[in-house]
């Protein structure tokens, strides 16, 4: 602990009745007037100060081009990035090609029959629909072509993340190395990751590859790790009681033990990987995510959506497989389950086989472009203006964006600069740690060095707006669901289904409803984070302590009583969670929405990429990536019980 | 409570010259920063834990703990939780690495064993039976229980073979499919017995083994680990905070307090004569009549028709049964070991036994004083 | 110790084992095609697709008479207008179609390292420019000088634009100079980026049917003006002298955007090697009339890519027959 903290402890019986937070608060703010005359009077009290900031635009974009010179003379590139870069794009490429031969009926046959071995006969359904619909829609190429990248870099995910986490589950120094490591990337926006791979290995299927594997690994290591290291205390006594070597222990009690954690981090994994598959269309990942890309740019929606449906199929077949795992087949013998494989492998070759391994056939895909846009230009004409009452689409967006968020950007951007580093620290350690607070405060001023102060302002102002009516509409929507059944039924396969969707789809249909700015990327980031929102609250909610609820009501509470004084104050915890889920994933989709006019530091790595100025992108990235771990440390509760001594 | 009779007679059956089977000495196990210098310094010893907490932030599990534990005794460690008995029975197989002290199990030294030779002792001389079980919740209970023997190296069939005859041994036969999951606590506890069994060990450890478990359950297995004991001999080391069960099972039992040992004999040492007041208050609701034997309410001879005249009991006989018998033929009764009269119990004798009476006139009871030390009271149990 | 030992031992074996595996090889990632490229027996040609539909129309054509006249099959990936050239020197992508004008690139890859040959004028002139709707343009003819821009500014403001006029900026992929203009210029206005040329075209489109006032950076040809007739603004005349002041501080130009001629370029290897695909692509020669026609089809008609192709190509027999190697 820090002297700040054993200074305020040591102070606390003297003052009267302060709570924790509130000392905490007052430190900061005791700070703040410290530094503040001088620092207003050195460099003002606008945005963040020129003379504080350092400019890497030339550095970086002069290391790009020494990478663009050097890339096929340097060692560097020739013995190690062009071996990784070429083993990528041959694993995809034999995978492909596997993809190919096995034909349309083959995968269909396949996928079908793997779903089912691993999950049973509902997700083997769900696999045959999906596949099936795919090669209607005219996708199948593409479909394979995003499955084949997507199947290596899983496999790759899976790998490291496995290592990694296996390394953090078995040593105690590398966990506490890799935590915060993992924490913080798990916070990162998909879009942050995009340039440094690109900045190595230029546009292509490899970087994409890349990408997605940095992307997807974390959450792998991190549930490997905490699987591991969650091994009831008792069965590893036991099992060491018995005279088992390390491995041992690590073979058959670990691992087998952790088994739910590391399904679990293989269904996280795939999903990451889908999601990030897609955005690395943006640098030339090729396959659904550039289909969707390329008809974004030209407000395509039908075409989009036809590469849309496809993705979200994929997405909800691959985590209802693999979120199914294990479920089936506890009890078969070894000989049948064996017998069950061979069957389905059979199957799957004869399919491949009748269908002398063709891609979809031709005659037999629909056409859903011309109708959905024609649906889509209906939308915009009748529900974009003058729906009587409540106005339209476009009109919320106009309102959306002058009264909401253009007020609460120019507050942001014109609070003074060395007021917000003191304001975020306090508001991170009024819930959390001195650490998170510092953290938190660096990562804003980090910001700020790096020049990219107004943008950043801009995205923080997206950002808090979207998160501001996430959370409004998703606490409501969990109170609905907490208190009936009936609503909850109804919700949860939705949000299941939501919950999996990767985030550039959800860009599709707000473009079409609300048009091209920030309201439409905020529309975006509100319903891709609305799930995790409603879902995290309503548990909380439905989890409090029953007892308690009964002696509320056994006192007469009402049941706006009851949920103000009993179930929020018990769902504390979840609230928090739900607070910090929502600024991370409407963060993530802030950024994207700069490809559909959002602006900001997103617009900034969109133009880095398409300018091929890295430099631009690369600088907007880390601006992203530090507000984003400042968003993620403010609003992360503390799980230490470290200040509960001094309550 | 009949059991706690023969126990009795058990420990008499046998030789007190054979070696330990382990002995510990000087036992000491400190949680905390640098340890070590907590034994190694006689004034911070000295220290209250409640002084050592705040001088050095360390906490004292085990403090100087000296015993042995004989072939074939049902030796029972006994004390509330946070006595140190846990992390006791655990330093003998080194799952807790003591801080300082010897444990010698056969004359070889623990505490001085690498790797390997420390494995090799627990996968074949020791083995231990936990309070939670430590099942492998994904193997079946004949996989559980093979397990012991699997990570020996022994052979598929052969260990399945062995598996099959400990859970048939233990009760569970028809159940050899099933995972632990699907077991009740009893059942679950047997499987851990039989894994436990399998390997063969010389030793079998038992840490509150029985604790989580239903009344009548823990009876039955209380039955169970008697029988293992008395029919095979087997050699236990036996943690319980229960002392109805220390006194059901142990042939000896020796009494933790904050680490320390405060008391160690035969149940009925303990029971009869409390070494001091935290003892006493411990056993002061032990029916006495079912613990201990006449030997404590019988009188010397006082003349010679007494010889002829009245029922014959053996040594080990219990208070409550001669009472039965005493009060069947209405005179006193003759305590008659191997054709010799050894003394008379009256009434009067019976009666101070069970108000407590008897304690200040019993000579082999031990001295009330601060800490005889282990060799004394380990020859007053023998006696 | 013996654990220290044992990692050692695992990772020099980890080592010799990467490099058994690579053979002791460089392995030059810049001469690496896409994985897609060429898979189940298929001769393919990668083509690189932009975002405006003017390069989307050359695409589609090339793509149609390249699959069903000379049996190729074509990817198209979707690439920004200067990463591409990346692509194109690493052979990920075999050609471009539309470039109007990389100076910088052209010699870093068709001059030093020679990755990139170029593939001939494609007959299409392009120009950048600001542009404000007929209507407006009409009902107020002085708008169409840009010192008189700064008396429209408040009819051009917006939600986005905060007190200033709106410009609507170009998409990112762009050369823009529009950030410079404004302020050299002295105008009150406010750049706002749509983010993409489609979501720039929807603000048009929204624009126009609310016969509302904009101000956009635009460039022609482009079939928008079809739909939303629409006049450029002059702006200070372009010169050399201003050209290349800007070229060595982007921020300091004044001047207007310059007229282009575009052109194609294809990867060094596969114009050696590309056979007839290669040979077509380079007498890809067209009009704007034909660019425009295609390009309407698609935009406009809402025609898939090779639907649109097709009727331009049972059309116009005479100009593609000519490119046929």
């Amino acid at each position: 602990m820090s002297t700040a903290t054993t200074a305020a402890t040591a102070t606390a019986p003297r003052r009267p009745r302060l709570s924790p937070a509130a000392r905490r608060v007052l430190l900061v703010a005791a700070a703040m007037a410290a530094v503040a005359p001088f620092a207003a009077a050195h460099w003002g009290s606008g945005m963040w100060p020129g003379a504080l900031t350092v400019h890497l635009d030339g550095p970086l974009g002069r290391v790009n081009d020494w990478i663009i010179d050097n890339r096929d003379s340097h060692w560097l590139f020739l013995y190690f990035f062009g071996h990784i870069s070429n083993a990528v794009v041959g694993a995809v490429r034999a995978v492909y090609v596997v993809l190919l031969a096995l034909g349309w009926a083959g995968v269909t046959a396949g996928a079908s029959l793997l779903a089912w071995r691993l999950a049973g006969v509902r997700a083997a359904v769900t696999a045959l629909a999906s596949f099936a619909v795919c090669g209607l829609l005219g996708m199948w190429v593409p479909t394979m072509r995003t499955l084949a990248l997507m199947v290596v870099a899983v496999a790759v995910s899976v790998a490291v993340g496995a290592l990694l986490g296996l390394a953090a589950g078995l040593s105690d120094r590398t966990f506490r190395a890799l935590r915060p490591v993992l924490d913080t990337m798990q916070a990162l926006p998909a879009f942050a990751y995009l340039l440094p791979v690109v900045l190595v290995f230029g546009i292509g299927v490899a970087p994409a590859v890349l990408a997605t594997v940095v992307y997807a690994a974390p959450p792998m290591a991190r549930l490997t790790a905490l699987g591991l290291r969650g091994t009831d205390k008792g069965v590893l006594e036991a099992v060491t009681s018995l005279g088992t070597t390390p491995r041992q222990r690590l073979l058959t009690a670990r691992l087998p033990l952790a088994r739910r954690e590391l399904l679990l981090g293989v269904n996280q994994s795939i999903m990451m990987a889908l999601s990030m598959a897609v955005i690395a269309s943006v640098i030339g990942a090729d396959g659904l995510g550039d289909r969707v890309y390329q008809a974004l740019s030209t407000v395509d929606v039908g075409a989009a959506l036809a590469a849309g449906v496809p993705i979200v199929l994929l997405a909800i077949t691959l985590d209802r497989t693999t979120s199914g795992l294990g479920q089936e087949g506890h009890n078969r013998t070894r000989t049948r389950a064996t017998a069950e494989w061979a069957t389905a492998a059979a199957a799957t070759a004869a399919a491949a086989w009748a269908a002398h391994g063709k891609t979809w056939p031709h005659g037999l895909t629909v056409h859903i472009e011309s109708a959905t846009n024609r649906a889509k230009d209906w939308l915009v004409d009748h529900l974009s203006h003058g729906i009587p009452g409540i106005g339209g689409t476009a009109d919320w967006a106009a309102h959306y964006t002058g009264w909401v968020l253009d007020p609460l950007r120019t507050a942001l951007q014109s609070t003074p600069w060395w007021a917000a580093p003191f304001v975020v620290a306090a508001l991170a350690w009024a819930i959390g740690t001195w650490r998170t607070a510092l953290t938190s405060a660096v990562s804003l001023a980090l910001i700020g060095v790096l020049g990219r102060w107004e943008p950043a302002m801009d995205t923080l102002s997206q950002v808090l707006a979207a998160v501001a009516v996430t959370l409004v509409l998703g606490i409501a929507i969990a109170v609905a669901a907490a208190r009936s059944r009936r609503v909850e039924r109804v919700l949860r396969p939705v949000l299941d289904v939501f919950q999996t969707m990767p985030q550039f789809v959800y860009l599709i249909p707000v473009v079409a409803l609300f048009g091209v700015g920030r309201a439409p990327a905020a529309a975006a980031a509100v319903v891709y984070a609305l799930p995790a929102v409603v879902r995290i609250v309503s548990q909380g909610l439905r989890q409090a302590d029953p007892a308690a609820l009964e002696s509320a009501r056994s006192l007469g509470a009402t049941g706006g009583q009851q949920l103000r004084q009993v179930q929020f104050p018990l769902a504390r915890a979840e609230l928090l969670l739900a607070v910090n889920q929502a600024v991370v994933l409407v963060l993530s989709v802030v950024i994207i929405g700069g490809l559909v006019g959002g602006g900001a530091l997103g617009y900034e790595v969109v133009f880095g990429l398409a300018q091929g100025d890295l430099a631009t992108g690369l600088t907007a990235g880390t601006a992203i990536a530090c507000l984003g771990l400042m968003l993620d440390r403010v609003t992360q509760p503390t799980k230490a019980p470290a200040h509960k001594e001094d309550a | 409570m009949t059991n706690a009779g023969s126990s009795t007679t058990r420990t008499q059956a046998r030789t007190p010259a054979q070696p330990p089977v382990f002995s510990v000495r000087n036992l000491w196990k400190v949680f905390g920063p640098k340890a070590g210098r907590v034994p190694a310094d006689e004034k911070l010893a000295a220290l209250s834990p409640e002084e050592l907490r705040e001088r050095t932030g360390c906490t004292v599990a085990v403090r100087d703990v000296s015993f042995d534990v004989r072939p074939g005794e049902c030796f029972v460690v006994m004390g509330l939780s946070g006595s140190g008995k846990s992390t006791l029975v655990r330093c003998l197989t080194r799952l807790i690495e003591p801080t300082s002290g010897t444990i010698a199990i056969d004359g070889e030294d623990v505490c001085g064993m690498d790797k390997g030779a420390l494995r090799s002792l627990r996968r074949h001389r020791a083995a231990m039976v936990f309070q939670h079980f430590g099942l492998l919740p994904h193997r079946s209970v004949l996989d559980n229980v093979a397990y012991g023997l699997e990570i020996q190296g022994v052979a598929r069939a052969e260990r399945r073979a062995k598996a099959a005859e400990m859970v048939e041994k233990v009760g569970l036969a028809g159940l050899e499919g099933r995972r632990p999951g699907q077991l009740s606590g009893g059942q679950q506890q047997r499987v851990g017995l039989a894994r436990a069994l399998a390997a063969d060990p010389e030793v079998l450890l038992f840490d509150e083994p029985f604790s989580a478990l239903d009344p009548l359950i823990r009876r039955e297995m209380q039955d169970e680990v008697v029988r293992l004991n008395r029919d095979e001999g087997r050699t236990m080391v036996f943690i319980t905070h229960d002392l109805g069960e220390a006194l059901r099972v142990g042939d000896r039992i020796a009494l933790m307090r904050a680490g320390r040992v405060v008391q160690c004999g035969t149940p009925e040492e303990i029971v009869g004569s409390p070494a001091d007041d935290y003892v006493r208050d411990f056993v002061r609701d032990v029916p006495r009549e079912q613990v201990l034997t006449v030997r404590r309410a019988m009188r010397p001879v006082g003349g010679l028709h007494e010889t002829e005249t009245g029922a014959a009991l053996a040594p080990a006989t219990t208070v409550a049964d001669a009472i039965e018998a005493v009060a069947r033929t209405g005179t006193p009764a003759r305590v008659v070991d191997q054709g010799r009269c050894l003394g008379i119990v009256d009434f009067q004798g019976l009666l101070n036994v069970v108000a407590g009476l008897d304690g200040t006139q019993q000579e082999p009871g031990p001295e009330p004083g601060p800490e005889p030390g282990p060799e004394t009271r380990l020859e007053k149990a023998a006696a | 110790m013996t654990f220290r030992r044992k990692t050692a031992v695992a990772t020099a074996a980890l080592g010799l084992l990467t490099v058994a595996v690579t053979g002791c090889g460089a392995a030059d990632m810049t001469r690496q095609a896409s994985p897609y490229a060429n898979a189940a027996g298929a001769k393919t040609v990668t083509l690189s697709v932009q975002s405006w539909v003017g390069a989307r129309a050359n695409e589609a054509v090339a793509q149609y008479l390249l699959e069903h006249e000379l049996g190729y099959r074509v990817d198209t990936v979707q690439v920004d207008e200067i990463p591409a050239w990346d692509a194109l020197s690493q052979g990920r992508v075999d050609a471009i179609l539309e470039d109007w004008g990389h100076p910088d690139q052209e010699k870093r890859y068709v001059r030093d390292k020679k990755t990139v040959t170029d593939g001939g004028e494609l007959g299409v002139t392009g120009h950048i420019g600001w542009w404000v709707p007929k209507y407006f343009a009409d009902a107020h003819p002085d708008v169409l000088d840009w010192k008189n821009l700064n008396r429209y500014a408040s009819q051009l403001r917006t939600a986005e634009s905060g007190g200033k006029g709106q410009l609507l900026g170009g998409s990112p992929s762009y050369v823009t100079n529009d950030k410079a203009l404004v302020k050299n210029l002295n105008l009150d206005y406010q750049v706002v980026f749509a983010g993409s040329e489609a979501a720039q075209i929807t603000q048009i489109k929204q624009f126009a049917k609310d016969r509302k006032p904009f101000l956009t950076y635009w460039y022609e040809p482009q079939w928008l003006f079809n739909e939303v007739p629409m006049v450029e603004v002059k702006l200070p005349e372009h010169t050399d002298a201003c050209a290349e002041k800007g070229a060595a501080d982007p921020s300091t130009v004044d001047c207007a955007y310059p007229t282009t001629p575009l052109r194609k370029y294809l990867n060094a290897q596969f114009a050696q090697k590309g056979g007839k695909a290669a040979a077509l692509l380079r007498n890809f020669r067209w009009s704007k009339a034909d660019q425009n026609e295609v390009a309407q089809l698609m935009a406009e008609d809402r025609l898939s890519a090779d639907e649109a192709a097709k009727r331009w190509v049972k059309r116009h027999p005479d100009v593609w027959k000519a490119w046929l190697p």
